[in-house]
């Protein structure tokens, strides 16, 4: 989102300070950052973290969902530089084991389809997931259709989801249940 | 919620027909699984431009003139073409027909070749947003968009319309005289004539019938809304062209790239990896994009990336259908004569709307209604200046659905039947006696899980809860789709299959994996073929990048039927691996192939079963060569029927505000086989979403004074989230059964057909008003009820 590099920006020059997943980055206004950068960009082109999506770039589906100190934040709706000093997860600060991705690609309970068909959701599903969890950590049914109801699965894997968010809070790996 | 009922498998197989996680799980819940657009990020590819092509601020109008002096000379713009530079006006027109709805064909055999109406960005607009006029190519997409600012156009604006019946009438805008003088489609090679079923002799018939009950329905417009942005990067460098990009056909695509701008098929090389969703998006007219973005690259000798946005990617929608219905019975119930005329809004290209409003009819007569003496199919597609309507998941199939469902229900009530009944009496498929098995055990399944004999009622005659809301119960069936033999045009499916030396398996399946599950149909297939190595899915690799220099054609992820097509070519693939490798032993162990067998990775005298060999040590004693066993096999053409699918739905309408609740829907379908059964109920939860969409909130809407659509948006274009669905209860059946190993057939896009038809039907129950067009929105509501 660069606007015209020619011009003279009247803003700081002062770097934006970003930590992302646990490591501090500097980005140097006019050359890595300028005002109207979102968020998603920054860290999609820049850092090459292209684990969250933009699918409809005005936060309305969640694809671009991150955690912002703990807390669910759509990153295309975000301002890079509104993120100055503060702390960013996405999906790749998480583990593999982590079990909130182990729970969304183990869902395969009958009766309640997989967690995820095409995927391309499901990086912001599971940032959205964690930042409930992180308030919420045993959400009821109600709960969870709630806190996840801002985000858009096309494929439509939302019984899956809700499943795999309880075997989540439940702190056991589905496969291994039964 | 309803206590999930597992379905039990006609045969027990070890991997085929189980529940567990698809074989991508990890890498996508971990977000690790890369798609074009992620790809193709500009630190990968340093000297990458950037498109955006210029759209019609009309819904209909020409170009008179186009100067780009301005654009050139901003800087960071490489390179402007418009419609006026040779390169791209010599292109030849084109249209969505570059496959015959499964698979690729070229130029000359294309399905549409008499409605060739697309220009690769042409001077002439038919529609609001239509890609014309020119393309920009910049070292941003910012500057990109700035350049198309400063293009100077004078534009002809041109009278429109958004009505099809309004564009049949004489003196409406005409958008492709050259195709269609009166806006109406003519006769085309596939479809046929406007009467393009006439079974028997309805006119007779209907004067000596019994009960006659007419209907209308109107199917809107909703759109695919595939998260995946269309995305692609071109690379044309000296003589050789290649594409990355999120096409769900990489066949498809090089034959198209490759003929339209006179590249040899070796110079064209398309890679496909992950796609975010499908949904019939990309038999659609979209390609024109490749080309451009590759005379780009052409011009600038760069990469050239080129992506829509949110909003630029609503380019294609269901065919919207004005249905007409009429039936004709005896007092039994039984059905002599069906009538069935449509007006399709084709939107501004006519890509697959005879499909949809003929060809899909067609089959269905072919299975479904071939018991019923009289049938008519009557169909017009029409052009508009409205988005161009396509290929969608269940493409035709919803729409006729909506009318078909609508005249059962109405024909029970007249006759005081239970539809249940009345469907049974008359409905299966050519090759079989009536009561069908496979639409009765559909039925009554569906009718015990939704509970329908406690929960129907008369019209509108349900108990009242909270002073204002009533319930109802409906159903809604449909034939399923693809059986094997209805895959007949896609000619050979080929697959590889390679075991190393240490008994680990490569299954060059291609298909572009979009979702579907198919991946995990092939890899579940292919272990339980090649079960004699004692090997298990883990031990496969499937390779998800379809690349055309390297892996074979990839089978194009049409029909729902790619899991099993596939599967059932690697049942036969691994016949041969297993003789092949008795060979190998023979030749070690000195023992004829007819007196070995090889079970759980043992490679056994069958006189002496202690005598064996692993098979890893004969390969590590013998040549150390893998075995690669490729096979190509076409689709097996016996004529099995087809199976059926239905869905069921509780609906609770808050009468006094007009609010709509679906409580629960039950989806059914009979697979014949079930391949993957987590991925089967995942596509039958998951069309809900579509289906549901369609019943309830999905429509585009068009400034009527304008043309201009209001809601290419997700915040105005709404799609249900996790908050909105209802208890959905998957059932999967296996009555049916097709040719060969597993006489499977295609489900997915089956979930979605019967949602709106069965909603509408259980509203009817609910308030005893009829409610002819969808989505139905609370206002249609209050005015059904007399309230608005």
């Amino acid at each position: 989102m660069a606007t015209k590099s020619g011009k003279q920006a009247h803003y700081e020059k002062a770097p934006v300070k970003i930590k992302v997943n646990g490591q501090w980055h500097e980005f140097e206004p006019g050359r890595d950052v300028e005002p109207a950068m979102t968020l998603s960009y920054l860290l999609r082109e820049k850092l090459g973290l292209t684990g969250l999506k933009v699918a409809c770039d005005e936060g309305a589906c969640g694809a671009c969902t991150v955690l912002m100190d703990g807390k669910a934040v759509l990153s295309c709706m975000k301002l890079a530089v509104e993120a100055h000093g503060h702390e960013i997860m996405t999906i790749e600060g998480l583990a593999d084991n982590d079990p909130v991705i182990r729970a969304f690609a183990e869902q395969c309970e009958p009766g309640y389809g997989t967690a995820l068909q095409c995927g391309f959701c499901t990086p912001g599903f599971v940032m959205a997931t964690k930042a409930l969890l992180n308030e919420n950590p045993k959400p009821t049914a109600g709960e969870i259709k709630e806190g996840l109801s801002g985000n858009i699965c096309r494929c439509g894997c939302y019984s899956g989801i809700a499943r795999a968010v309880q075997h989540a809070c439940e702190d056991t790996a589905p496969g291994e249940k039964k | 919620m309803t206590p999930p009922r597992p379905y039990t498998p006609r045969v027990a197989r070890k991997f085929i027909g189980t529940y567990r996680p698809r074989i991508d799980a990890l890498e996508k819940a971990s977000g690790k699984v890369q798609f074009v657009d992620d790809i193709t990020l500009k630190s990968r590819f340093p000297g990458m431009l950037y498109a955006k092509v210029m759209r019609s601020p009309y819904a209909h109008a020409r170009i008179k003139s186009i100067d780009a002096s301005l654009a050139e000379q901003l800087p960071g713009v490489k390179a402007v073409l418009t419609c006026k530079d040779p390169e791209v006006a010599s292109l030849k027109p084109t249209s969505a027909g570059w496959t015959d709805g499964v698979d690729t064909v070229s130029y000359e055999r294309m399905m549409w070749r008499h409605f060739r109406d697309r220009r690769v960005l042409g001077d002439h607009a038919c529609w609001a947003t239509d890609e014309v006029g020119a393309v920009v190519a910049a070292e941003s997409e910012q500057i990109a968009e700035e350049a198309l600012r400063l293009i100077r156009v004078e534009w002809e604006v041109l009278p429109f319309v958004l009505d099809p019946i309004a564009a049949m009438k004489p003196g409406a805008p005409v958008i492709h005289p050259e195709i269609a003088p009166r806006n109406i489609l003519p006769k085309d090679a596939v479809g046929g004539s406007d009467v393009f079923v006439d079974k028997g002799n309805i006119d007779k018939d209907f004067a000596r019938s019994e009960v006659i009950v007419e209907a209308m329905s109107i199917h809107h417009n909703a759109t695919q809304a595939s998260l995946d942005n269309w995305c692609c990067l071109v690379d044309w460098k000296s003589d050789k062209l290649t594409v990355m990009s999120n096409s769900y056909e990489a066949d498809q695509s090089r034959m198209h790239i490759s003929q339209m701008l006179g590249l040899p098929i070796n110079k064209v090389r398309v890679i496909s990896s992950y796609v975010g969703g499908q949904f019939g998006r990309g038999d659609t007219g979209d390609q024109p994009f490749f080309l451009f973005t590759a005379l780009l690259s052409k011009r600038t000798g760069r990469p050239v990336k080129f992506r829509h946005s949110r909003r630029e990617s609503f380019h294609d929608s269901r065919q919207p259908a004005i249905y007409t219905g009429k039936v004709g019975a005896k007092k039994d119930g039984t059905i002599t004569s069906m009538y069935f005329k449509s007006i399709g809004n084709s939107g501004a290209y006519a890509d697959h709307t005879m499909f949809a409003l003929k060809f899909a009819p067609t089959e269905i007569t072919e299975v479904a209604l071939a018991h019923i003496p009289n049938v008519r199919m009557e169909s017009y597609g029409v052009y508009t200046n409205k988005l161009p309507a396509c290929m969608m998941r269940g493409v035709g199939n919803s729409q006729f659905n909506l009318i078909f469902g609508h005249v059962i229900d109405m024909l029970a009530e007249k006759l005081g039947m239970d539809p249940i009944d009345l469907a049974l009496k008359n409905f299966g498929h050519e090759w079989d006696i009536l009561p069908d098995r496979s639409l009765s055990a559909v039925l009554r399944e569906g009718a015990k899980r939704i509970g329908w004999r406690a929960k129907r009622h008369k019209p509108g005659a349900g108990p009242v809860y909270d002073r204002v809301k009533k319930r109802g119960v409906g159903f809604s069936f449909h034939p399923a789709w693809h059986a094997e033999w209805q895959e007949a045009r896609r000619g050979e499916i080929r697959i590889r299959i390679t075991v190393n030396p240490d008994c680990s398996v490569v299954l060059d399946a291609p298909t572009v994996e979009t979702g579907t599950g198919s991946n995990t149909c092939n890899v579940l297939g292919c272990a339980e073929a090649l079960g004699f190595l004692g090997i298990g899915p883990g031990d496969i690799l499937w390779p998800h990048t379809v690349d055309t220099e390297t892996s074979l054609k990839d089978c194009v992820q049409t029909d729902s039927a790619v899991s099993y097509l596939q599967s059932e070519v690697v049942a036969r693939a691994a016949l041969e691996v297993k003789r092949r490798l008795l060979e190998k032993a023979s030749a070690l162990m000195k023992v004829k192939t007819e007196d070995l067998d090889i079970s759980d990775g043992r490679v056994y005298r069958k006189a002496a079963p202690a005598k064996s060999m692993t098979v890893r040590d004969i390969f590590r004693k013998g040549d150390m060569l893998p075995v690669v066993v490729e096979m190509g096999r076409p689709p097996n053409t016996e004529k099995t029927g087809v199976p059926y699918i239905a869905n069921f739905a509780e609906v609770e309408v808050d009468t006094g505000t007009g609010r709509l609740q679906v409580l629960k829907l039950v989806v059914l379908n009979d697979c014949g086989t079930v391949m993957y059964a987590s991925g089967a109920e995942a596509q039958q939860i998951g069309g809900q979403v579509m289906g549901l969409g369609e019943a309830l909130t999905e429509e585009i809407i068009y400034d009527e004074a304008t043309g201009v659509p209001l809601n290419f948006n997700f915040i105005d274009y709404k799609i249900a989230t996790m908050a909105d669905m209802p208890d959905i209860d998957p059932a999967l059946l296996e009555v049916w059964r097709g040719a060969g190993e597993y006489g499977a057939c295609g489900i997915g896009e089956g979930t979605l057909t019967c949602t709106p038809r069965a909603v509408l039907n259980a509203v009817y129950n609910a308030i005893g008003v009829r409610i002819d067009d969808i989505p139905v929105k609370p206002e249609k509501f209050l005015r059904a009820l007399g309230k608005a």
